[in-house]
């Protein structure tokens, strides 16, 4: 039992949340272990994007607690804060590139905040980072407002690479790209998952990447997460959201097999 | 796990091994790449130590291009690899790295440097004639389907350039008058010429003073607001959607700000001139004993009616010219927060500066009249 505790990556205890009188998230509970790759789903205004930002410590919740590695973020001093916040990586929907910065520059930005490495070696990892997201080494003197949506998104993917984290959170990752993009895009989250040795926690409205993503679903639908399971175990639960929502994910499913 | 590590081990034959361990990366929040470097600098240089990789736990891409740039870019024979540390090693060693290019000084980049610029303020300069005259085929466009004026927009150009300007002129305007007069005060006692004081008050004031005054305070507030609004609405794509929705962006959205400010500024010019005399009047009485009622009596007659028209003219001119500096710079954002910040700081440098150019040359230009 004790060994299990140490695999849980992230857990979520009892989270509420309310802003004036509209009540977000009530009693809310999830757990995300080492090496699993996690979908948020649920419908629109249910507080997907809400409870990433109260994980990623943008936000906190009315009440309970969330533990990133065993730690709760708001309890931390500054600096415990930073090595914690450096163990994640968030790609944003939009991307969130730093605009006045090349695309070198922004994957290269935590690198130079650790302040141990030579620019050599920082040039290097930032190249072996375009790699991973196969980007070409050109690419690198961009500025943001010159990449394609998808470029965005993996340089996006680069930057919350670039420390080496252990969990992933993806906030939309495939919104916005066409539909043979988006397929390679998931293939290099896979691929990553793999070669890095990645947790990763995704929200989602996609059903084909979902399907070809996720180990494990966790619903969120009446202020709660109502279930966290594999996709095939969804179709024995009688709730109208999910009922819903399996049609399309039973579909899918069908013609990956 | 642990952190980074390495021992130094010398076996029968004197052959000197260095045998890392532990987590060779950066998920072990403990490591100091830089340290690591630093205190394995020593073996790097030495050709002849063995290095065995097999006890590291784990490594990354930072801790492996650590130990590559101290081997100078290659893996040698005498390093021991884990099967999967080797492809880590191939694939740092593969990549492309384009040379980095190394600044070096060139005696002409000063030329270079002021033809750039030369080059950039023509830019400008055309950009601009081109803004003016798109506003005039918008105007022309008016004249003849005037049921097509922007009235809402105006009229919140007026409200927000304008009317919520009013207490920080008066506010300025008052102070400014105050301590002019007050400074003013001391000097012409001395040659026991204080009635002069209504003279030099009103002409600095209405002549000068109150439209550059209101031309700096407006250049600073709205001026700034609409140069960042535009780049917004350029950055989010907002001008765009109102072109493809058919709808002119020049009259929708430069237009009444460019009739707006214009139109308010004369009265923002009155309103500060105002509270500048009244400030004025204050001081006056205060340090000379100049009753209010003869102050005001007086003014008139000492300056000219001519110098308000001047004034008014001038706001005119003042408000018209730094819409148009703001609408520019607006026009010019790209969508990066840098150039956000740089037309910004462009924009109200520049109307500020084209003011004062203007008010020159419309000094000289009346240099004959009302004095």
């Amino acid at each position: 039992m004790k060994n299990r505790d140490a695999d849980i990556v992230l857990e979520v205890r009892n989270v509420s949340t309310q802003y004036g009188n509209v009540v977000i998230h009530k009693n809310l509970n999830l757990q995300v272990r080492r090496g699993e790759i996690v979908a948020l789903v649920g419908g629109s205004g249910s507080g997907k994007t809400t409870l990433l930002r109260h994980i990623v410590g943008l936000t906190e919740p009315t009440s309970g607690s969330i533990l990133l590695f065993g730690k709760d973020l708001h309890s931390l001093d500054r600096i415990e804060k930073q090595h914690l916040m450096n163990r994640f990586g968030m790609l944003f929907q939009q991307g969130a590139l730093f605009s006045a910065l090349s695309v070198f520059d922004n994957i290269a930005f935590l690198l130079r905040e650790l302040k141990q490495f030579d620019e050599p070696t920082i040039r290097k990892l930032v190249m072996h980072k375009l790699a991973l997201v196969e980007l070409e080494p050109q690419h690198a003197d961009l500025l943001p407002a010159q990449l394609s949506g998808g470029m965005v998104k993996r340089v996006g993917l680069a930057r919350a690479l670039a420390l080496e984290p252990e969990l992933l959170m993806l906030d939309e990752p495939t919104a916005g790209l066409d539909p043979d993009r988006s397929k390679k895009f998931v293939e290099l989250i896979k691929h990553l998952k793999q070669s890095l040795g990645l947790t990763v926690l995704f929200v989602t409205h996609d059903l084909d990447t979902l399907v070809s993503l996720a180990d494990r679903v966790a619903v969120l639908a009446d202020k709660r997460i109502i279930t966290a399971c594999s996709l095939q175990e969804l179709a024995s639960i009688e709730h109208p959201f999910i009922v819903n929502f399996f049609h399309g994910v039973s579909n899918r499913l069908e013609k990956a097999k | 796990m642990g952190a980074a590590s390495f021992n130094i081990d010398q076996d029968a034959q004197g052959r000197k091994f260095i045998r890392l361990a532990g987590q060779w990366s950066l998920r072990a929040i403990e490591n100091d790449f830089g340290e690591l470097k630093n205190s394995l600098s020593p073996f790097f240089s030495d050709p002849f130590v063995h290095w065995d990789l097999q006890q590291v736990e784990q490594l990354d891409a930072a801790g492996a291009a650590i130990l590559l740039s101290g081997w100078g870019n290659k893996v040698s024979t005498l390093v021991t690899l884990q099967p999967e540390q080797v492809e880590l090693f191939d694939t740092l060693l593969n990549l492309s790295t384009s040379p980095i290019n190394k600044l070096q000084y060139d005696w002409l980049s000063p030329l270079e440097g002021l033809g750039l610029r030369l080059l950039a303020f023509i830019q400008h300069l055309k950009d601009f004639i081109q803004l003016l005259g798109l506003l005039l085929i918008e105007v022309g466009y008016l004249i003849k389907r005037p049921q097509d004026f922007p009235w809402r927009e105006f009229s919140a150009n007026v409200y927000k350039s304008g009317v919520t300007a009013l207490p920080v002129t008066a506010l300025l305007g008052f102070m400014i008058g105050v301590a002019m007069a007050y400074l003013m005060a001391r000097q012409l006692r001395v040659f026991g010429a204080d009635i002069f004081i209504v003279n030099i008050m009103g002409l600095a004031i209405i002549r000068e003073l109150g439209p550059v005054l209101m031309a700096v305070l407006v250049a600073g507030r709205s001026g700034s607001a609409m140069t960042a609004q535009i780049g917004v609405m350029r950055v989010t794509e907002e001008i765009d959607a109102l072109t493809t929705m058919g709808i002119s962006r020049i009259l929708r959205v430069i237009l009444p700000k460019v009739l707006g400010l214009t139109f308010i500024a004369p009265f923002l010019v009155l309103w500060t001139s105002f509270w500048a005399i009244s400030g004025g009047a204050l001081s006056s009485n205060i340090e000379l004993g100049i009753g209010f009622k003869f102050f005001f009596d007086y003014l008139p007659s000492v300056v000219l009616p001519v110098n308000l028209t001047l004034s008014l003219i001038k706001g005119v001119l003042f408000g018209f010219v730094v819409t148009l500096v703001a609408c520019h710079f607006g026009l010019r954002i790209k969508p990066n927060t840098e150039s956000l910040s740089t037309s910004t700081t462009s924009s109200v440098v520049t109307s500020i500066v084209s003011v004062i150019l203007v008010d020159a040359w419309f000094a000289i230009a009346t240099r004959d009249i009302g004095v």
